[in-house]
């Protein structure tokens, strides 16, 4: 008690120093003068009086020391100390203090930025979902490796049959038309079991959730819970909204709650606006036997670990429940096993997508930050060695080796943690800004990245860690400084530069893979903005349809397409009209089908495979790729002509050897087609991709359940046939919305999306870096001249020429700099070539960076060597 | 030598409060002399090193300290004991006694007394 009160006392005198000092001094005055008079009148003489009671009293400072100790905590204050000077040495630096503070805090910013996303995506899949983490992934897996999905009466064996898990929870992603007659609008749910939001641990905003009954049997009440931004936007926020009836896929609803603001559903990224009973999944989905048939495997399985059981032993139980659902129901469960897995080894989701190119964009960045550190260290160490004889005067006087690199750590621990502060407020704009991602595809998505503790504790770290990496050359340095040496005049000692130059080679090398890495990436962003897709976006409006709430048949699919084509054919702006169902350059790709060819013979194992679109008559012509050779397809209601298919060049090239493809058949799994045509090759995936060979089938043969709409206009402006082309559809069937709608352009746009984000980053850091080694450079080279202006003097006095002295520095100093300029270019060859581009080497950058780099560097010599070369002989030889 | 000034840092402490006790609020120069006085020029240790102590007591709170005027009217720092202090040293004090009467006790064994 005594022991804590007196440091808490500690602690409050640290902040009152100045005031005790001064209190002390006075009492010890007071002190001595009652002593002088009680001598004085002992009758000693006046000088002699007070010298002995200064006697008496004994060693000021000795006690003053003691006194000290006592008072406050001695590190502390040290340490405050330190960091005062430390403040004011920067205050001195104002020019290479900012420098270094924002270099660090772009470098940590970014970093922290990605991690933030790294962090979301692996650690935090359910946003808004307290203890995510405690959440397993329960997958029915196949023999080949392939996750379908669970079969809702799978789902109600497994419930009771793992019981190390508590609450297994099922959902399904379902598409919802919401509104009434005429003013649909098409949005995403999710049709959950009854114990999804309980086992989620969630508390309704308003209202309640579903009940496990209400999950249980079919026709139950139809009840769906709406999500806080439906909340907020249809309702207004009003707490009148719960009650209230919903259509949803032409069915009367009833809102009983609202979820919490955060929760956006079980499939990031992905947000859902409406939770529904899976019971209801029939009544929604058209009559659908998602509910009774083992073999329609369309929900996903989560679930917790029950407390005190491991992994394993749920994995156990689920085996074996799977190895008896496949003994009893052979045909739909046969081969079917099953995994348990965390949400970072998600077999589907942002997190394959996403990941792989995360890790590499943070493994760049954090060499960025590496090379930022080796800047930094080069100037502090070229600094530090300015400061020789400072740190000199600070030995002489007593001053530790500890209390040396104390100095030197607390300096640029300030500079780091400064650095640091800013960079986690650039991380927290970054983020925010990065939240406001455009919806991909039809879906709407939602990153819910923030800078939570863990990410800022990670910029702090990150700081700290750059801090002491930069600290420990130059605290090296001068703690190991001979005050004798440091004193003594400076330019007849050696330079030290070794250190210095070893460090300019590592950071131009890191630099160096930084640059290549950012211009790879820019050049191919770049080129996927200027390449001819080879077909022609401009002037074409993309919509797209979905008849799944009807369950429809092929027949009524394709009668659909074709009078919605009529339709939209007669309107008196459309130039053509199309439907397909795929978008080139979509972000998920264009699926790819294997195939035999009639007049092939495959010599080694596998399959033939190509890209594989079904479009309908008229397609091309929106496109504008030319078909090269026979006709478009047979019009939709045609009904004598065989089925059809359309290849592209590469196909025949590849797969043909270049014969005459046309009447030629083809074999897929889905029949056998006769090929009519020829169309030019285009762009599929991706802008820069090799030539794909790819076959197109027909609408007609092969009518789909959804479709994108393709419109050409007349006029070029395609934005204005939105309205018309909503018309026709509310015409044609007034219950189902035309959603995604956008032009060819934007869709292009938005699928950069991912791709923008780094290119941004790269546009802005690639410079920065450049800037940064030009810096770097600039100052030792600038520091190691200064030193050896005596020299120079000599050699120019000798009658060296201006020239060959600029030369002779410039060499010096390039030899560490092509060292690390070789290091990094191999080092980025090498993983450019096994990790980014696989094996393709993009020449012009991998000559251009190190080129550009060079040169940067070259110049940063070559300025402070002239200025040297022109110092007039004789100041120098003066000079000290 | 590190261990002869604690004992002797704590005996000081020690006389600190008892002065205090016996005499009331006192300043540094007061408590200097009495200690003096009373232990007879025998305890010749430098008056600074007092303070520290001092210091350390109204730290811990058995003494408590403000600014008054001395003999010769000059500001000087007045000491009184806390209430704390008054327990500590009753405490101290039993302490003492019962250490010193051990102590005591151990010079009076003879070795004719050993059994």
């Amino acid at each position: 008690m005594r022991a804590l009160r007196r440091f808490l006392n500690r602690v409050i005198n640290l902040a009152r120093r100045r005031e005790q000092d001064e209190r002390l001094r006075e009492e010890i005055e007071e002190h001595i003068a009652l002593q002088t008079a009680e001598n004085l009148r002992a009758g000693l003489s006046a000088v002699e009086a007070r010298r002995q009671a200064m006697l008496k009293f004994g060693g000021v400072e000795a006690m003053k020391q003691d006194y000290r100790a006592e008072r406050g905590l001695l590190f502390i204050e040290n340490l405050l100390g330190d960091l005062r000077n430390a403040g004011r040495t920067i205050r001195r630096m104002p020019g290479l203090a900012a420098v270094i503070i924002v270099s660090l805090a772009i470098g940590i910013g970014v970093n922290t930025t990605i991690f933030s996303w790294i962090h979301m995506i692996l650690f935090q899949p359910l946003p808004g979902v307290s203890g995510a983490s405690n959440f397993l992934l329960v997958e029915p897996r196949t023999e080949t490796g392939g996750y379908p999905g669970a079969s809702w009466l799978e789902y109600r064996a497994l419930q009771t049959q793992v019981p190390a898990l508590r609450d297994v929870v099922a959902f399904q992603m379902v598409p919802l038309n919401v509104g009434g007659t005429g003013q649909t609008e098409r949005t995403f749910g999710q049709l959950v079991s009854g114990n999804y939001f309980s086992a989620l641990g969630l508390k309704p905003a308003i209202g309640r959730f579903i009940r496990p009954e209400e999950a249980e049997r079919r026709g139950t009440e139809p009840v769906i819970v709406i999500s806080y931004d439906y909340w907020q936007t249809r309702f207004g926020g009003a707490p009148g909204a719960v009650g209230q009836k919903v259509r949803v896929n032409e069915r009367d609803l009833i809102i009983i709650g609202v979820a919490p603001r955060e929760f956006q559903g079980t499939m990031l990224p992905l947000k859902f606006e409406l939770w529904a009973p899976a019971t209801l999944a029939p009544a929604l989905l058209g009559g659908t036997r998602d509910l009774e048939d083992r073999s329609v495997r369309a929900f996903s399985l989560i679930g917790m670990l029950r407390p005190g059981a491991t992994r394993e032993e749920a994995q156990a139980e689920f085996s074996t429940a799977m190895a008896q659902l496949a003994h009893d129901y052979p045909e739909a469960s046969a081969g079917i096993g099953g995994e348990i897995l965390p949400f970072w080894k998600s077999p589907r989701g942002p997190q394959r997508l996403l990941i792989s190119g995360l890790a590499i964009l943070q493994g760049v960045m954090l060499l960025l930050l590496l090379a930022v550190c080796g800047n930094t260290a080069n100037l502090m160490l070229a600094r530090g060695s300015a400061r020789q004889r400072e740190m000199a005067v600070r030995v002489a006087l007593g001053a530790g080796r500890w209390r040396i690199v104390s100095l030197v750590l607390s300096e640029n621990m300030l500079l780091a943690l400064l650095g640091a502060s800013l960079g986690a407020a650039i991380a927290v704009w970054g983020t925010t800004a990065l939240r406001v991602a455009p919806m991909i595809g039809a879906f709407p998505i939602l990153f819910p990245t923030r800078v939570d503790e863990l990410t800022l504790a990670l910029a702090i770290l990150l700081g700290a860690a750059c801090g002491l990496i930069f600290s420990a050359a130059p605290a090296v340095h001068l703690a190991r400084l001979d005050p004798q040496d440091g004193l003594r005049s400076s330019s007849n000692t050696p330079p030290r530069s070794r250190a210095r130059k070893v460090l300019m080679g590592v950071e131009v090398g890191l630099a160096m893979v930084v640059l290549i890495a950012a211009a790879l990436f820019l050049q191919s962003f770049r080129s996927a903005r200027q390449t001819d897709p080879r077909f022609r976006p401009e002037g074409v409006l993309l919509a797209a349809y979905d008849l799944s709430g009807r369950n429809p048949d092929e027949a009524s699919e394709r009668e659909f397409a074709a009078r919605l084509l009529e339709r939209l054919r007669s309107l008196p702006d459309v130039e053509e009209a199309a439907i397909a169902t795929n978008v080139p350059l979509d972000l998920h790709g264009i699926p790819a089908r294997s195939f035999t060819v009639q007049g092939r013979v495959r010599t080694e194992a596998g399959q033939d495979r190509a890209i594989s679109n079904t479009v309908t008559p008229g397609y091309f012509k929106v496109m504008a790729i030319p078909l090269l050779e026979g006709n478009d397809f047979a019009e939709m209601g045609d009904t004598a002509a065989p089925a059809q298919a359309i290849v592209n060049e590469e196909f025949v090239r590849r797969y043909l050897n270049g014969a005459d493809a046309i009447g030629r058949r083809i074999q897929t799994r889905a029949g056998s087609f006769a090929i009519v045509g020829v169309a030019r090759n285009s762009v599929y995936n991706a802008f820069g991709e090799p030539a794909q060979p790819a076959v197109y089938f027909s609408y007609r043969d092969l009518p789909a359940i959804q479709g994108e709409i393709h419109l050409r206009t007349r006029s070029g402006n395609e934005t204005a046939l939105t309205s018309e082309a909503r018309a026709v559809l509310r015409d044609l069937d007034p219950m189902l919305p035309l959603y995604d709608v956008r032009t060819f352009s934007q869709h292009i746009e938005r699928n950069l999306y991912l791709r923008r984000i780094p290119a941004r980053m790269f546009v802005v850091l690639g410079p920065l870096l450049l800037g940064l080694a030009a810096i770097g450079i600039y100052a030792v080279v600038s520091y190691a001249v200064a030193r050896r202006t005596r020299e120079i003097g000599v050699r120019l006095a000798f009658g060296a020429t201006s020239g060959r002295v600029v030369l002779q520095i410039i060499r010096e100093n390039l030899g560490a700099i092509t060292w690390g300029t070789a290091i990094g270019w191999v080092l980025a060859l090498v993983i450019s070539v096994r990790a980014i581009t696989k094996g393709v080497i993009n020449l012009p950058v991998f000559i251009a960076v190190p080129a550009i780099l060079l040169g940067i560097a070259t110049l940063a010599c070559w300025i402070p060597a002239r200025r040297a070369s022109r110092i007039d002989p004789m100041a120098a030889l003066r000079h000290e | 030598m590190k261990q002869k000034a604690d004992v002797l840092q704590g005996t000081l402490a020690l006389m600190v409060l008892k002065t205090l006790d016996v005499l009331g609020p006192l300043h540094g120069y007061g408590i200097a002399r009495r200690i003096e006085q009373i232990s007879g020029g025998l305890l010749a240790v430098n008056q600074g090193t007092l303070y520290p102590v001092l210091l350390k007591l109204e730290q811990e709170g058995a003494i408590a300290s403000e600014w008054g005027a001395s003999e010769n009217n000059r500001r000087a720092r007045f000491y009184r004991l806390t209430r704390e202090g008054r327990k500590q040293l009753q405490v101290e004090t039993q302490d003492w006694e019962q250490t010193a009467a051990i102590i005591a006790r151990f010079f009076e064994v003879k070795t004719e007394d050993l059994p």
